[in-house]
This record gives C-alpha cells, structure tokens and sequence, in this order.
C-alpha cells in the first residue's frame, strides 16, 4: 500500500495559481505577492519551460532564485537570471499588449473582478488605507489577462456583523475587472481582455462569458457550493460542470517544498486555514 | 532638470539636507526593503522638514519613517507597505486617516510615464490605462481625452518634475559620477526628472576609478554627493549589506504602538538621539550587526537566516 501524503492548502492553492500560467507566454508578479512568487517560479520548471518570468520589482528576467524571499525587492529575486531590465520596460510591453499574465488581489472584489487595493471610505474621509495598487490600475487595464488571487475569501464573523473580501460593491476601485464604474471594458478602449481567473481558498472561479460575474468553476474537497454562497456577499455564477479539483502531483508537492523553504506561500493566510490538509 | 557642473559637490549630510524645502516634491529612492535613503530621511526629520509631496513607485520603511517623523504633506506613492512579511504601514495608514497626510496614491505605469515626460521634456504622455479606474478622482490632472489619430479614448498625465530627488547608491566620485547596481527600480528615472538630486553613497571612490567601472549616470544630473555608510540601514544595499529584519521589527512594534510610543521608543533612540551615522550603526549593533547584515555572501543557508531574524 502506498504511503499516506498529505499536500497542505497553501500547496494545492499554489497548484491552482499555476494552472492559470501558459507556457511561451510573458509573465509577471508585482509586489505584495508571495504565492504568485511560487507559482511563477514552480511553472517555470515544471509546465511552461519557456515562460518569459518577470521577477516583480526587482525586474530580472528568469532569475533562478536559490530561495523564495519575504520581500519581492531584493537581490535573492535577481540570482540566477538572465538579463536585467529596467521595470518601465515591463510596463511597455504591457501598454504594447505585449504582457500576457500578471497577478492582483484586493481588500475587496465584486463580482464583475474588480478590487480595491486603496482604501475603505472615500479620499476625503479615508477610514482605512491599504498600501495602494502599485502598479495594478495600469496592468489591470494592460494584460491580455490576469489572475485575482486572495486568501481570505471565508467571510468573518463579529458578532452579527459579517465581513466580506466579495462584496457587492467595492469602495474604491483600483485595479479593474469586466464592468467598471465608469462602464464596460468594451466601451473603455482598454489593450487587455481583464481577469480570466480568480483563485481563492474556497474555490476557482471564471467569468461568465455573458454576464461576465465570477462563475464558480472547481472546488476544494472540503467546500460546499454553499460554502461558497455563505462566504460571497454577491450572487456567484455556478459554471454547469462545477466540480472538485484536481490534486496536485506529488512530485508538485515536493518541488513546491524544495524552492520555498521559508514557506512564504503560507503569508497571506488566517492562521486556522493551513490546518487544511488533503491526501493524495 | 538642471545641469550641475561643479568638480567638488560632496558635503556633509546636514549640508546636503538643506537642499530639501518644505513643501518640495521629493522623489525616493529604492523601494520595498531596498536601498531606500533611510539616512536622509532622518537627517530631514532632525531638521524638522515640513509639508514634504513624497513620489514614488512601491516603497515601505522609508515613507512610514517620514510620514512618522512628521515630515510629509502628501504621499504619491503607488504602494506604501512591509508587504506580508510585517503588513500595512501604520505611520503611512495614521497619517491617511488622521488626514493629515493628502492621499494622492499614483499607479506605477502612470508615474513611470510622467517621470518620462519630463526626462524627455515633453509635457504629458497619453495613456490607454486608467480609464475605468477611481484612481482618477485622486489626480484632478488627469483629463480625458480623444487620441486625434485614431479616435480612441485616452487619459493624458503631465509630465512631473520632482524638486528633488533622494538617491542611495553603491559608489560615487566626488564630481558627481553615480554607479548604481540594479536593481533601478524608478532611481534612473528619478535622476534624469527631478530638478535637483542628492546623492548618498556607501563608497566615494575616485574620479579614475569611476571611469573604470563606468558610471550609470554622468555628474551633471547631480546636485550633491554625500559619503554616508550604511545610508540604506535597514533596507539592503547589496553587496554590502543584507536587509535588516531584527531592526524592522522592532521598528514595526514601536509604530503600531501609536504616534507618542514611536517618538519616544523609536525616533527619540535612533533618529533625534544620535549625532552622527557612525553613532547610529553603534546603537543599531555595531560590528555584530554589520557583519551579520554582510553573511549573505557565505552562502544560501546564511542568506536564508537573514530572512528570519525578527
């Protein structure tokens, strides 16, 4: 009998991220992104080979970092690369539509992918100020494509009061998704074609191809599409096969241990979620 | 931009200080936890800078150290954070939300190109980017507009021109010649925007020595050159040093404690308690500290411990 292997939530969660990067495409993670990090650079060895990887701030091309940092500026991100570039060169190629994928989460998201990395309240009566969109506004409306990721899609509870990351109305967008407050993307004149993919750690959603809401397509093994609607202050589309993921091999696994041994995948969660564990 | 031409531009860091008025739109240096000009940053709040329009792209330490040292107006940065490794910036957030500092969060791209503007000297960049975006309602000059060639809509931003800019580099001569190891981050751009920029620098080599290794970018941008070791502390400036994770922490702790605990824990200790930067590397830990910030070069397994102090 085989023996008992276990892959951890933030390990399987990095699996969906990376399932979302295509081969031969330019790809790139901003600040503020460790699980985007792994999944980068585990798709760089293991299904897109010829990913143009774009390191985040530190802007080298395919670096081969002897471990994954804390901080996504600093001269472990630039080890084993390539070339340098300069990072406006990143941002060129995505105002030439040149940039396929990148990667943004928010405080909160509607159900149309938009996010707002900027503030809860207005500029004039600003009651909570998150550190800004870097450089998310832009590539938001840029990239061919690009994938929402966020960890604490579970609602929290307070008391009566609940507490929503998908909520029906973001307070401030920064980074933009399919239907803006200012309209449609198609009225917009925009390069890029918006979020196609948004990973959480209750489930994988796209977009309705009509509506364009988020649309539930894969769960985890231990959520329920009620889970789902419990956690989510808007309705989600349910995608007619919405079904249980697949599991990662193990040998993703063991990759995934091997180039981030500070676990900085595990940053971004509530402390009771990594208890979250699944056999292979 | 200016043109400086002087052969001697190096001075003493409260010298080159005063090059920085209240009110000036100051472009910083480095970003994230990277050779961000940490020392002038508490040079300016010993001199008791005011009403300071920080410019940036993704930065952390320095700007939540300003906006602490109660030397900032305004903050357009496109991202102030110690990302997941300590969080939000609790300076940066109190300042926001107290609304004594004026949020004109910018977006990375957008900056790039208005800082490109005026290196080029042109008056704005049109942009197919923004639209959509409430990041609008914080840039009253931004406007819409139609692009005439091709009827399609765009948003034009005007070229921005920082007053100063602040810089830590690796190494410089006393002409102003800067060599700067990449990453660059916005530093290149920043150099050739603003109007004046002062230099830090880890090593002040000579001008021969210079032209060996070839500068990134020639004097004549420069305004001031100041020797100032560890200039960067707590941010890296590799190869020298490593970041400094024990001393962001207890940075972190003193910030979240509120405005009078960060005075007295933390400003009052490293910033306004010490004379000099020699003084300063003393009381952060000396020969100790130094030589643990430099085990980097020994190798994965010390690099990766550095990631973990604190």
């Amino acid at each position: 009998m085989a023996e008992k292997f276990e892959v951890g939530i933030d390990e399987l969660f990095v699996v969906n991220v990376a399932r979302t990067i295509e081969d031969r495409t330019t790809v790139f993670h901003g600040v503020s992104s460790p699980i985007p990090m792994v999944a980068m650079y585990l798709s760089k060895l293991t299904h897109a080979k010829d990913m143009v990887y774009f390191g985040g701030v530190s802007s080298a091309v395919d670096p081969n970092p002897p471990f994954l940092p804390y901080t996504t500026n600093d001269w472990v991100m630039i080890q084993g690369r390539t070339a340098m570039v300069t990072v406006d060169k990143i941002f060129d190629l995505a105002q030439k539509g040149e940039l396929d994928r990148s990667f943004f989460s928010g405080a909160q998201i509607d159900m149309y992918g938009n996010q707002n990395v900027s503030m809860i309240g207005s500029p004039d009566k600003c009651k909570i100020k998150f550190p800004g969109g870097a450089g998310g506004c832009n590539l938001s409306a840029d990239c061919v494509n690009y994938t929402i990721w966020t960890t604490r899609h579970r609602v929290q509870r307070r008391g009566d009061k609940k507490s929503y990351t998908f909520v029906k109305k973001c307070d401030f967008v920064t980074n933009i998704g399919h239907v803006t407050p200012y309209g449609p993307r198609s009225e917009l004149d925009l390069v890029g074609n918006g979020p196609d993919w948004v990973v959480t750690e209750l489930g994988v959603f796209d977009f309705d191809p009509e509506t364009k809401v988020m649309r539930l397509r894969y769960l985890y093994p231990d959520v329920t599409v009620d889970d789902i609607m419990d956690s989510t202050e808007f309705q989600p589309a349910i995608h007619p096969e919405v079904r249980v993921m697949d599991m990662p091999t193990r040998e993703e696994v063991e990759l995934i241990r091997r180039i981030d041994p500070l676990k900085v995948r595990q940053l971004e969660y509530p402390p009771q979620e990594l208890a979250r564990k699944f056999e292979l | 931009m200016g043109i400086f031409v002087d052969r001697d531009k190096l001075m003493t860091l409260a010298e080159a200080a005063k090059i920085v008025k209240d009110g000036d739109k100051v472009a910083v240096g480095g970003g994230l936890c990277m050779r961000e000009p940490i020392a002038m940053v508490n040079e300016l709040i010993r001199q008791g800078r005011r009403n300071l329009h920080l410019i940036g792209t993704a930065h952390g330490f320095d700007v939540d150290l300003a906006c602490g040292g109660d030397i900032v107006g305004a903050v357009e940065e496109t991202h102030v954070s110690f990302e997941q490794d300590f969080g939000l910036a609790p300076n940066y957030r109190r300042a926001c939300e107290s609304g004594k500092v004026k949020i004109r969060e910018n977006c990375c791209n957008t900056i790039i190109n208005q800082l490109r503007a005026a290196e080029y000297g042109m008056p704005f960049v049109p942009m197919k980017s923004i639209k959509g975006s409430d990041e609008i309602k914080l840039h009253p000059e931004f406007k819409h507009f139609v692009d005439p060639f091709t009827g399609k809509k765009v948003v034009l931003v005007p070229a921005l021109e920082p007053d100063v800019a602040l810089i830590h580099v690796q190494k410089a001569d006393r002409h102003g010649n800067v060599k700067v190891d990449p990453p660059y981050v916005a530093d290149v751009l920043f150099m050739r925007a603003a109007k004046k920029v002062i230099v830090t620098a880890e090593e002040i080599v000579s001008e021969e020595e210079m032209i060996r290794i070839g500068p990134t970018i020639p004097y004549y941008e420069m305004t001031a050159i100041v020797h100032v070791p560890y200039g960067a502390h707590p941010t890296s400036c590799y190869p020298y040093y490593a970041y400094d994770r024990e001393y962001i922490s207890e940075y972190f702790k003193a910030a979240q404690q509120g405005p009078e605990a960060f005075r007295s824990n933390y400003l009052d200790k490293y910033v306004f308690g010490v004379a000099s930067q020699e003084e300063y590397m003393e009381k952060v830990g000396g020969k100790a500290k130094r030589e643990r910030l430099a085990s980097w070069k020994e190798g994965r397994e010390k690099w990766m411990e550095l990631f973990t102090y604190g």
